[in-house]
């Protein structure tokens, strides 16, 4: 194996198995430290599970994860499974690390969903301050007998800033779900930026959007990215958003990596353009 | 406008301490008043009523003011018409009978006026929120303290005040699980039993134990703690229950879980009746003869305060990310909450506080018996907190004093028959009202499902407000 230095995340040989179907399958990528890096791929390709094994949601059956050299995710095929398993490199991974998503996003990796998961009855304010709770100080009693009265209000400013980057500051009392779509999207990359990520992992961000606003989101990901000195992994439909921004891209197709490069290389890749047209049978 | 303010509210406070002052100023001697209520010049034909102020002024020198109050109501009522009753005096007599209640409301002015002092002085801007709260809370306390001392301890009213702040208590403590949280739990009884008997256990005079504990030679706990040293110990204890039973409990979902905490509380209700555990729960015999209350300013105040720090709880960052999980696990989770562990924060808390409201509920009930706990009882709470809206704590007050007072009091005719010019209205028999009262809240859940409140918080400012005009310009 190479060195993993400069990579701020890793999979090796992710696997994730649900009974006999094999979602997907020895996944082995990495993102550096500042990229942005999309995975793209046809539908029902794996790329939703693929992230929820990164984020802790799944177990992967088989597989490990590393962010920022440090291996937070390692499982291999257990119990039932072990007869069961169908993907490879069964016998390489024998650690068992299994954290829950709330510590993942504790290490500096936050998310956005692809079918928008907003707190629906609270306001866009209350759903980016939500995000700031993983970094209290203060404990159950100081909090309610407001003791941490200087730490409420520097969570406050922070969600307030937080609102202002996406541009939903003069929003910030309405209710989440009401909300247009294109700025509930907004909303939920706030809240992702609230935990104060190193890594932000986009799960298709665009969907749903007209080309103007894929092409302002596009803007936005890039000035976050920036600004914040962010690594960006994002799943994606839109190919032009996709070509405009990655540095790098990664295609799979029935949960198998098929191809990997630069926009333009991807572009181009017989695999790639078999797997989104379909084959032609003459 | 300010300025206006600001005097009105200085006004109010020299109103409250002038109150305040004559008040104290006239509770002396009632001796010397009765004395002043003679009239000059009595013949022997009086001798009956000097007699009789005699037996008052007798009855002075034990210094019970109860019992004064009560010979001179009976002075007053047999001869009133003879004695020297005028202006001054009637009022002297007016103050000295209502003493305790004109100092509630001197103070609960004083309150006001400073609070509407503290609100227009723009140094003290953070503290404004506090003051209103403040002065709201005086004028509720001091507003129940009067009407006590004059609908008199024992009236309905009071009861139903009484049993009312009691299950506002609980019923906050539910909805801050199951509304709040979003964890349907059904295990409140439980807890509430495990309050009261703690509660009970360590409060029964050490005199009186041999006595409640006749069968078991006494029992082993032979000591009474303080009253709120107790409660809070009942708290603790019922918290404790909860935080074993929720390490397994909580990593189930919504319906598993009502049906898990549900058969905690019929396992703990068995357990309390073990005659093994005697020595400590007294078996399935009463408790007895513990501390109780007397004044429903305790129920108000033990409840007012635990309300308060719910209130607070859930203002704060923890409440939020306990409204977080209501709205969506998998979102909180991945902004980084744990979820277990705020599940059982929630989940404890609820329980200290139903266990302090069994606690002042076996207070209420002056005895305790495990079998009283049933599931019916968690089911009342439910309802109060379905009535009052899932997500509002001024729903699940307003909620419970309503019911209570229509369970105990408002349908209460409706068990009594009655006959109207000879003929028997029908229906009407003891029972009977329990059937209307489901039959209401059958309507109430079909037809107005979100309750009196919704999610809602009471607003003063909209209640007294109303008409904000849109882009109009608003001034206070």
């Amino acid at each position: 194996m190479t060195s993993v230095a400069d990579h701020t995340l890793e999979l090796r040989n992710i696997t994730m198995q649900f009974g006999g179907v094999v979602a997907v399958d020895s996944l082995s990528l990495h993102v550096n430290q500042s990229e942005i890096v999309a995975l793209i791929g046809p539908n029902g390709a794996g790329k939703t599970t693929a992230f929820n094994c990164i984020t802790g949601v799944y177990k992967p059956t088989n597989g490990q994860v590393y962010y920022q050299d440090q291996l937070i995710i390692s499982n291999h095929p257990q119990g039932k499974m072990k007869a069961l398993y169908a993907g490879q490199h069964k016998d390489a991974y024998k650690e068992v690390l299994e954290p829950t998503p709330d510590r993942i996003t504790k290490l500096g990796l936050a998310r956005t969903f692809q079918n928008i998961r907003l707190f629906k009855t609270q306001t866009a304010f209350e759903n980016v301050l939500i995000a700031t709770h993983l970094h209290r100080t203060s404990n159950l009693l100081t909090a309610t007998l407001r003791l941490n009265y200087a730490e409420e209000k520097r969570m406050c400013q922070h969600a307030l800033d937080m609102l202002e980057v996406v541009g939903l500051a003069d929003l910030r009392d309405e209710l989440a779900t009401s909300l247009p779509y294109g700025m509930q999207r907004r909303l939920e990359i706030a809240r992702a930026l609230a935990t104060k990520p190193r890594l932000l992992l986009l799960d298709e961000p665009a969907a749903g959007m007209n080309p103007q606003e894929t092409d302002d989101l596009g803007r936005f990901i890039v000035d976050i990215k920036q600004r914040f000195d962010l690594t960006v992994f994002l799943i994606e439909h839109h190919m032009d958003l996709v070509m405009d921004i990655s540095d790098r891209i990664y295609v799979i197709d029935f949960g198998r990596l098929i191809a990997t490069g630069r926009p333009d290389e991807v572009q181009d890749n017989p695999d790639v353009i078999t797997a989104y047209l379909g084959v032609d049978e003459e | 406008m300010k300025t206006a303010k600001i005097v009105l509210s200085l006004l109010l406070i020299i109103i409250a301490i002038a109150l305040v002052g004559y008040t104290l100023s006239s509770q002396g001697d009632l001796r010397d008043l009765v004395m002043r209520l003679d009239p000059q010049n009595l013949s022997s034909a009086d001798s009956r009523m000097l007699k009789a102020r005699d037996r008052v002024l007798d009855g002075l020198a034990e210094g019970d003011r109860v019992r004064d109050l009560r010979n001179l109501d009976r002075y007053l009522e047999d001869y009133g018409p003879q004695l020297a009753l005028d202006g001054e005096n009637g009022l002297e007599l007016f103050v000295y009978r209502n003493g305790p209640s004109l100092l509630a409301a001197g103070i609960a002015l004083a309150v006001i006026g400073a609070a509407l002092l503290v609100s227009q002085l723009d140094k003290l801007a953070k503290l404004r929120r506090p003051a209103i709260y403040l002065a709201l809370a005086a004028v509720l306390y001091a507003g129940v303290y009067i009407v006590e001392n004059i609908a008199g301890s024992s009236s309905m009213l009071m009861t139903v005040l009484k049993k009312g702040a009691i299950y506002a208590l609980i019923a906050v403590s539910m909805n801050l699980l199951n509304g709040f949280t979003g964890l349907f739990s059904l295990g409140q009884a439980g807890f509430m039993l495990v309050g009261a008997y703690t509660y009970a256990i360590f409060t029964i005079a050490t005199d009186s134990r041999a006595q409640v504990y006749q069968y078991y030679d006494g029992g082993l706990v032979q000591f009474a703690l303080p009253t709120l040293v107790a409660i809070v110990l009942a708290g603790l204890v019922a918290a404790f229950f909860a935080f074993l039973i929720g390490l397994p409990v909580l990593r189930l979902k919504s319906d598993y879980l009502a049906i898990a905490t549900l058969g905690f509380a019929e396992i703990i209700r068995a357990i309390f009746q073990y005659d093994g555990l005697g020595p400590i729960t007294n078996g399935s015999n009463l408790l007895r003869k513990f501390t109780t209350f007397d004044t429903v300013l305790f129920p108000f105040a033990v409840a007012g305060v635990c309300i308060a720090l719910i209130v607070m709880l859930i203002h704060s960052t923890y409440g939020r990310s306990f409204k977080a999980i209501r709205d969506d696990e998998v979102a909180a989770e991945a902004m980084g909450i744990n979820l277990f562990r705020h599940k059982q924060m929630s989940f404890v808390i609820s329980s200290f506080f139903a266990g302090v409201g069994g606690a002042l509920l076996a207070m209420y009930q002056t005895t305790v018996q495990a079998s009283a706990f049933k599931a019916s009882m968690t089911y009342e709470i439910l309802l109060i907190v379905v009535i009052g809206g899932m997500g509002s704590i001024t729903g699940s007050v307003l909620a419970s004093f309503l019911f209570v007072a229509s369970s105990e009091w408002w349908l209460r005719f409706l068990d009594n028959e009655l006959v109207i010019g000879g003929v028997q209205v029908p229906l009407l028999r003891s029972g009977f009202r329990m059937v209307v009262f489901s039959v209401v809240i059958m309507l109430m859940v079909l037809f107005y499902r979100r309750g009196i409140m919704g999610d809602k918080e009471f607003n003063l400012k909209r209640f007294l407000q109303p008409r904000v005009r849109k882009g109009g310009d608003v001034r206070g």
